[in-house]
């Protein structure tokens, strides 16, 4: 988000839109297109019909003003020999601005990922390169009141998900603005990003150990509030209430609602510089640690001993971030700074030796900072601290640092080489192999096809 | 239910008061957002007191890639009118800024976004299949269209329609407004003399269609042709007609055609690309030849590659604004073209 994208081609969205679109929008409106087509190639002609008179009347008009200058007559002051009509409007852009059948398909966009990744220590199954990800866009304004954003993602593997789908009431009175569908959750920053949208290669740990392998997701409903009377500062506050079918910090059970609040403020500090802090709160059901499931499943007890899925799960977040991009050179030089807290409080049970489960509470933290700094046009440097637990195991812990080079030849294309030192406690190698140390490099390369809309600031 | 009596009581009392007082202030004035500070410039020209007008990017920006910052939300939230330049030249950052302000009327497609390029003759659409291996290319045209001050009529027409419509006890003020701007513009176009001689519009009607030259040279008044009393921006350049000059990005094309500059190359190979050293060097052979006056640079572009040109060809580098505010001078749309045509005439002039 740090780049303001910027996608113009809209031929190619035409281009693109109407092969992929012709099949179903298109040939349904063909019947449709006659007349239409008639309608307008009259139009086109008398316009046609227009601008040659009015080329007519100017060229008579200058072959008098000839005549006249020929004839050797000074002409007095009061009899300044008359000019064509002022003004004649200008024909319009060759490249008209209703463009056919083409005109209401989305603007369409591709993006994906191909990633390199491997460790210098170890032998992992994951190493080794990969079409990581693949996304595609449709974004389109559905009628005066609503916008849609969809936006598919095809994994590794193949299989295609609806990463989100949302349509947006832009229209609501009162400052505010409704989203329903899939969304990523407001939780924070780096949750909202599209993976090719990252500051790096990889997602922060504390994300991945608190969200799982992808965002916060969830399917319901979103409400935003641009608070009033807050001078030139940008405050705002986001409501979601979904299903999520997200089981690392929750149950993933669909009826047990995921309630999240995010407050966020932006200050201007300077015209080169502004600060954003932010606080959510979110609030859900856990179920079993996958170490419970194991632990009852070892002692022969599945099905005697049920644990509960609908225990108390909380989530608080802080984000912090400050931008420096002097306004007459954004496009050269501009710094990020943005660190992000994960604070995650849950009941969680536990067998004891007698065969019967205790509760407890868990209160676990991850967090990064990230640093970036943007030296050139085309040239970012940015250095990652990651230091995280994980949601059902505060004893688990893990530290890695990173440092990542991003090279952007136009907004369309950027490059990334990262490298990264893990280091794990004892509790958290268990979870990765027992690997307690961990030198990786990624290459990730993104090319970014079609119109995509413009990212947040 | 006692309590609730008064409460309302109370409400309706103080909502009274407040109407009373605000009866009593001045009227509101009309809050236009320009995105930039050219448009801004025209709206306080045809808006005057009635209107409170500012603008989102500052002269001293590259319009394409202004930062949407959400303090630009806050004040969009309020804006009873948004003034675009339109052709997508915003399309980077008015979207997601549109689409944060929670302002209904000023979406693209509602009643109060305007785009002030909807009645401009628009130069180098492009024709054929569009790709970006052309570089950033604009698909509806050149948006650069307020470099030629003749556009600035028809965007002040369309700023005062907006106006009127928003606020229409102004109407006849922001009328008589946009005609004084208009005559005030031809007459710094033209020069004064000319202008009462000819009148503005005919000159201008004439200057759109390519003929305002011929008709100038072949009118003779008192034994002169019309061309020797041609002043203002126009008259100053006149003499440099045809010189050739190279400028960073293809933004000068409109102004070019008005005031006859002959743009043989870009700093940029294509729009948006910074230049290899390859494209360098063309240029530097480029200007082996002598004939190019000047480089004309912007005030928010890299300096390498210009000062390099310069040193090599010894030419010298003009770093122009392209808007109100790009140069402490340039504090309104006059001043602006006041500081190019003297800057580039002396120039002219020198080489």
């Amino acid at each position: 988000m740090s780049i303001a994208h910027s996608w113009k081609s809209h031929a190619f969205k035409f281009a693109a839109a109407s092969i992929i679109f012709a099949a179903g929008h298109g040939l349904c409106r063909a019947a449709e297109e006659p007349p239409r087509a008639a309608d307008e190639s009259v139009t086109q002609m008398r316009a046609e019909i227009e601008e040659l008179k009015s080329q007519l009347r100017a060229l008579k008009d200058q072959v008098d003003a000839l005549a006249r200058a020929q004839a050797g007559t000074t002409t007095p002051v009061a009899q300044v020999p008359a000019a064509p009509p002022p003004a004649p409007q200008p024909p319009p852009a060759p490249v008209s601005r209703a463009g056919g059948s083409t005109v209401f398909n989305p603007a369409m966009s591709a993006v994906f990922q191909g990633i390199g990744n491997g460790s210098f220590n170890h032998n992992r199954d994951g190493d080794g390169f990969s079409l990581s990800e693949a996304e595609i866009g449709l974004q389109a304004v559905v009628d005066p009141y609503a916008r849609v954003d969809m936006f598919i993602a095809f994994g590794a593997e193949g299989e295609a998900e609806v990463e989100e789908a949302y349509v947006t009431f832009q229209t609501l009175p009162g400052g505010l603005q409704a989203k329903a569908g899939r969304f990523k959750d407001a939780f924070g920053k780096w949750n909202l990003l599209h993976n090719h949208a990252f500051f790096t290669v990889d997602r922060p740990n504390a994300l991945t150990n608190f969200f799982g392998e992808e965002s916060l997701t969830g399917d319901g409903a979103s409400l935003s509030w641009l608070v009033p009377g807050t001078g030139s500062a940008f405050v705002e506050s986001v409501t979601d209430i979904a299903s999520t079918g997200n089981d690392v910090s929750f149950n993933a059970r669909r009826r047990d609602l995921l309630l999240l609040e995010h407050v966020s403020s932006v200050f201007t500090l300077t015209s080169n510089a502004t600060f954003e802090t932010g606080g959510t709160w979110a609030k859900g059901r856990g179920g079993p640690s996958e170490a419970l499931t194991q632990a009852i499943d070892d002692a022969g007890l599945t099905g005697t001993v049920v644990p509960s899925d609908r225990l108390a799960a909380n989530l608080f977040g802080v984000d912090l971030t400050y931008k420096w991009k002097p306004v007459q050179f954004n496009v050269y030089r501009s710094v990020t700074l943005q660190a992000e807290g994960i604070a995650s409080r849950r009941r969680v049970e536990s067998l004891q030796p007698g065969g019967f489960l205790t509760r407890d509470t868990v209160n676990s933290f991850g967090g990064y900072l990230y640093a970036e700094y943007q030296f050139a046009k085309r040239w970012r440097a940015g250095l990652r601290y990651d230091d995280s637990e994980f949601p059902d195991d505060d004893s688990a812990r893990e530290r890695a640092a990173s440092a990542v080079l991003r090279i952007q030849p136009t907004e369309f294309e950027e490059f990334r080489i990262q490298f990264k030192h893990t280091g794990r406690n004892d509790a958290a190698a268990f979870r990765f192999d027992g690997i307690q140390s961990d030198n990786e490099v990624f290459i990730e390369w993104i090319p970014v096809i079609g119109a995509h809309a413009a990212h947040k600031y | 239910m006692r309590t609730l009596r008064s409460l309302l009581i109370l409400i309706l009392t103080a909502s009274t008061g407040g109407s009373l007082l605000v009866g009593a202030a001045p009227p509101k004035k009309v809050n236009v957002v320009a995105t930039l500070p050219n448009l801004a410039s025209i709206a306080r020209e045809v808006g005057g007191e009635r209107v409170d007008a500012m603008s989102i990017a500052t002269g001293l920006q590259d319009a394409h890639f202004v930062d949407p910052k959400p303090s630009y939300m806050v004040r969009l939230r309020s804006a009873d009118l948004l003034l675009v330049n339109g052709l997508d030249l915003e399309i980077g950052w008015v979207p997601p800024l549109t689409q944060g302000a929670r302002n209904a009327r000023i979406l693209p497609g509602a009643q109060d976004h305007i785009d002030c390029s909807a009645r401009i003759g628009v130069m180098e659409a492009p024709s054929g299949p569009l790709t970006r291996a052309a570089g950033d290319v604009h698909p509806y045209g050149n948006p650069h269209y307020l470099t030629d001050p003749l556009n600035a009529e028809i965007v002040a027409a369309e700023i005062a329609e907006a106006l009127a419509r928003k606020d229409p006890a102004g109407a006849q003020e922001y009328e008589k407004r946009r005609a004084d701007f208009v005559k005030r513009l031809h007459a710094a176009i033209f020069g004064p003399e000319l202008n009462d001689l000819v009148g503005g519009s005919k000159l201008a009607g004439l200057a759109l269609t390519g003929e305002l030259d011929s008709y100038l040279k072949t009118t003779m008044v008192d034994g002169a042709p019309l061309a020797s009393r041609l002043g203002g921006w126009m008259g100053r350049l006149r003499p440099y007609a045809g010189v050739k000059v190279i400028t960073y990005h293809k933004d000068y094309s409109y102004f070019a055609r008005r005031f006859g500059l002959d743009v043989v190359e870009f700093v940029e190979p294509k729009p948006g690309i910074p230049p290899s050293a390859k494209h360098l060097v063309e240029i530097t052979e480029r200007l082996g030849r002598g004939d190019v006056k000047m480089i004309i640079t912007r005030p928010y572009v890299e300096h390498r590659s210009t000062d390099l040109l310069a040193e090599k060809s010894r030419l010298p580098v003009l770093t122009l604004p392209l808007e109100v505010g790009g140069a402490p001078e340039a504090t309104d749309y006059f001043k602006l073209f006041d500081l190019l045509t003297t800057q580039i005439a002396a120039v002219a002039a020198g080489g």
